[in-house]
């Protein structure tokens, strides 16, 4: 069965090769058949992915151990749902993911667009070159087939990873990242087939917003596994890994907003390419950095010789885009040019330079040690303290252009207009700013600045709906005819909602420890908790020991919370069990860790966390979801309306 | 307005996002030296210090704290790093696995950071490794 | 190990059968020429996506008119440069509109 994988694997590489030589003559010579041709390969080249990637499951599922990647990454006993997540567990797997969600996300643009072969003619030999990297990598580098005599067992899943969140938060990362491919092959297929219209950006929209969407999910939930699995207390560590996922994100952002610019005023045009070309270039930066091990990471991997070639194809791809783009750049002048700096135009300009400054900014932090060790031979690096400090520079005056940009016509607006229009909304935040200081908040000014800036965008986009629905009778008409704005709007709430939470639970959260005997106490933030006994318990696989703690508030008892230990004997590990308590109250959470648990003494090291707010960033991810689904939902009339523009026949994806 | 006043916005722009960088990392200083055991000697100063544990005792949650020694990750050049921490110790923490930790020498003894311990997740990406 | 090999090897032929398909369907076509958008009908494209443009303005304007958002003298000055270039847009594919249709027809 080895061997099928194998094959089917070098199968793919011939066919995206096929694809990436043949595709590039039949753009080029204008040939029809040997397009056609070429899409098929790329077509086929799903399929041959897809036998691939069923081998290896069923491999899992078998749990064949003759397959050394199975015998390292899964054990007889493990369950079957997480045996066939080992699938993205390790180096070879999660590049077959990435080849197969390639592929078919590749084959998925080719079919939508089979009745326009010229749109595509060049987009398809763009995105065979991208597979055809991953497909060599798999066949020569790092395969997922290599096998030795089957051990009587496997090595097992790390225990941190045995959770529903090893299921989802891969697999919905890969989505985001791997599409946004799409609007970059669509981009760089226009340039060199010198289309100055704007089709790509039309067959790209949705692409470019549910990549970008899986991309923010995944990272939410790889912040919701970090808070209640590895429990630390927080949920964001600004560890490589972490930003690598952020910094296309970022850049996705700045490319949909500047986008709608391109739309509706034809101007952006050389920007709109470098961003779309910064996104994708970041994305397999972004995989090359959690894989190659180059960057000290609390997920760090052992040096592997991927990151020799991954670097290699980044720099191909940058010099690709680059000179592409400096080529094309007579044909990417605009028509129109900014009338005001008062004006959506402009605000939108705003949002793009803060969204790529910060966006920067990280990869800089992120790169830091990598040049330092070079050009100075010592490694140096940064934290936190520098990432908050751009966090609050750039953040915060994005969270305010949230509110400002919605409230401005385009093309020009008036003062006076403005001031009419802000008068609502400025009041709102005044009015909680001032609340706000005198309630306390004060003790963390740019706490204090999320919370004032958050209400004045809640207000303006609340103040959006009600005089939307005043124009049209209805909410539901409100949102059906205009889905992309006020989709939009959705989910900027969610952002702000995120904000809200990010800032109660990171600027206000209160941080205790305490050493206690049973029957001792300690209080946080107004909360009594209480260390009442110790107990053990053995389960499936681990020996399980928690604490009970009683939480009580105001003299009444609220809860009562279990942090502690599991040991896993197997595997030779522990692991911290955090216990939370979410307070209806205050949307926040009393977070327990058991730091260090005595046996003999019975002492329990206890740190607790007691986070306002906190609960409001998960809400905000499925706002974020609604939003974006509105956002992204066809229009029928629209659709029509696209298809007709495109001559007869053809269909916008 | 006939020309546009785009090009200004976004000069003055980025201007001002490089002024914000500049004056950051002028004020704070230029990042924290991430070193091994080897290197300690020379220097002072707060540093990371990588290294892979050789031995552990005592009670992070102790006045006497926790007690580690780390080795060089890669090549053992025989240098060996004494460190006392009090905080919280990650789980994955134990003797063979790579840490970093935040501190200071001082009198020959590397005094740590409370609570800036970090201990790698046990590989998902490296080669074949052996079961222990 | 034959059964993989054997399997592998029937998916080659399959996956080149397929790649070779336009080839076998059409040995020798009356065209194998890859329609590019000759310069008339980029020409279209620019003025469809301009009046397109134009007029999604306007809705947008008349919009932000009826939610209060653009007041009624600042909507008196952009409206009538706005309803002038998408009667531009509108006038300039009309010609072209009809050529179109010319094309069509002689198509079928």
């Amino acid at each position: 069965m080895p061997q099928l994988g194998r094959a089917a694997l070098l199968l793919s590489l011939g066919l995206v090769a096929y694809a990436l030589i043949a595709g590039s003559i039949a753009a080029w010579k204008r040939r029809r058949r040997l397009a056609i041709s070429a899409q098929n390969a790329l077509l086929a080249s799903f399929l041959s992915t897809a036998i691939a990637a069923g081998v290896l499951w069923s491999a899992l599922a078998r749990r064949d151990f003759s397959f050394v990647y199975v015998s390292e990454h899964i054990s007889r006993k493990l369950p079957l749902g997480y045996a066939l997540a080992a699938f993205w567990g390790g180096q070879e797997g999660s590049l077959l993911l990435w080849l197969l969600i390639l592929t078919g996300y590749a084959a998925l643009a080719v079919w939508l667009n089979r009745s326009n072969r010229e749109l595509i003619a060049w987009v398809v030999p763009v995105l065979a070159g991208v597979a055809g990297f991953f497909a060599f990598m798999l066949c020569f580098v790092s395969s997922p087939f290599a096998t030795a005599p089957a051990p009587a067992d496997g090595a097992g899943m790390v225990p941190s990873l045995q959770n529903p969140y090893m299921l989802a938060h891969p697999p919905l990362l890969y989505l985001g990242y791997v599409g946004l491919t799409i609007p970059f092959a669509f981009a760089m297929g226009a340039l060199l087939s010198r289309r100055t219209d704007e089709r790509w950006i039309v067959a790209t929209r949705r692409w470019t917003l549910a990549a970008w969407t899986f991309l923010g999910v995944g990272q939410l939930l790889g912040a919701h596994w970090a808070y209640v699995e590895i429990g630390w207390g927080g949920y964001y560590a600004w560890d490589p890994v972490e930003n690598a996922a952020l910094m296309p994100w970022l850049a996705a952002t700045a490319f949909l907003h500047s986008v709608m610019i391109q739309e509706k005023r034809g101007m952006l045009k050389v920007w709109n390419m470098v961003l779309v070309a910064l996104a994708f270039n970041l994305s397999i930066f972004g995989t090359f950095l959690t894989r190659s091990g180059v960057v000290n990471s609390i997920h760090s991997f052992s040096q592997s010789p991927l990151g020799g070639w991954f670097l290699g194809f980044i720099a191909v791809c940058i010099v690709f885009s680059v000179s592409l783009i400096y080529l094309r750049l007579p044909m990417l002048r605009a028509r129109t040019k900014l009338e005001s700096l008062v004006s959506r135009e402009a605000t939108f300009l705003y949002n793009n330079l803060l969204l790529v400054a910060f966006c920067l900014t990280i990869l800089w932090g992120v790169t830091y040690p990598l040049l330092t060790e070079a050009l100075r031979g010592e490694t140096r690096s940064v934290s936190k303290p520098y990432y908050n400090f751009f966090l609050h520079s750039f953040g915060l005056p994005l969270l305010l252009l949230m509110g400002i940009g919605p409230l401005i016509a385009w093309r020009r607006a008036s003062l006076r207009a403005l001031g009419r229009m802000f008068l609502i909304p400025f009041g709102v935040g005044a009015v909680t700013g001032v609340a706000l200081i005198a309630a306390g908040f004060g003790s963390s000014p740019p706490g204090l600045l999320a919370y004032t800036f958050s209400a004045f965008v809640l207000a303006s986009i609340v103040l959006e709906f009600v005089r939307g629905r005043r124009a049209t009778g209805s909410i539901v008409r409100l949102v059906g005819r205009n889905r992309r704005r006020y989709g939009g709007y959705l989910v900027h709430a969610a952002i702000v909602l995120l904000a809200i939470g990010v800032a109660g639970s990171s600027s206000y959260q209160t941080v205790r420890e305490k050493g206690l005997k049973p029957g001792q106490a300690m209080t946080v933030a107004g909360y009594k908790l209480t260390y009442v006994s110790l107990g053990s318990k053995q389960e499936a696989n681990a020996l399980a020991t928690r604490a009970t703690v009683d939480v009580s508030r105001g003299g009444s008892h609220v809860t009562t919370l279990h942090p502690g230990k599991n040991t896993y004997p197997v595997e030779k590990m522990t692991s911290n069990e955090v216990s939370i308590y979410h307070d209806p109250r205050n949307l926040g959470d009393v977070f327990l860790i058991a730091d260090q648990i005595d046996p003999g003494s019975n002492t329990l090291f206890l740190k607790a966390l007691v986070k306002p707010l906190v609960n409001l960033i998960w809400a905000a991810g499925f706002l974020f979801v609604f939003g974006a689904l509105v956002a992204m939902w066809p229009d029928a009339v629209e659709q029509r309306r696209l298809a007709d523009r495109y001559a007869p026949g053809a269909v916008a994806a | 307005m006939r020309r546009s006043p785009a090009r200004l916005v976004i000069a003055l722009s980025v201007a001002a996002a490089l002024a914000v960088f500049v004056l950051y990392t002028s004020i704070a200083g230029a990042g924290t030296p991430q070193i091994q055991p080897k290197d300690l000697a020379q220097h002072t100063g707060v540093v990371l210090l990588v290294g892979k544990v050789v031995s552990t005792g005592g009670d992070s949650h102790s006045p006497g704290g926790m007690r580690f020694v780390l080795r060089d990750v890669k090549t053992d050049s025989g240098a060996r790093a004494r460190v006392v921490y009090h905080g919280t110790v990650p789980d994955p923490y134990r003797v063979g696995r790579e840490v970093v930790v935040t501190g200071t020498l001082r009198h020959g003894v590397f005094v740590a950071q409370d609570g800036s311990l970090t201990t790698k997740c046990p590989s998902k990406y490296a080669p074949a490794k052996s079961k222990t | 190990m034959t059964l993989g090999l054997v399997l592998g090897g029937v998916l080659a032929l399959i996956a080149v059968l397929f790649v070779a398909r336009p080839f076998l369907r059409e040995p020798a076509p009356a065209s194998d020429r890859l329609d590019e958008p000759g310069e008339l009908e980029r020409r279209r494209l620019e003025l469809v996506e301009e009046r397109d443009r134009a007029l999604a303005a306007l809705k947008e304007l008349e919009f932000d008119h009826r939610t209060a958002k653009v007041n009624d003298e600042d909507y008196r000055s952009l409206v009538g440069p706005l309803r002038r270039r998408a009667a531009e847009a509108l006038q300039a594919l009309e010609p072209r509109a009809e050529a179109r249709h010319e094309r069509i027809r002689s198509k079928h």
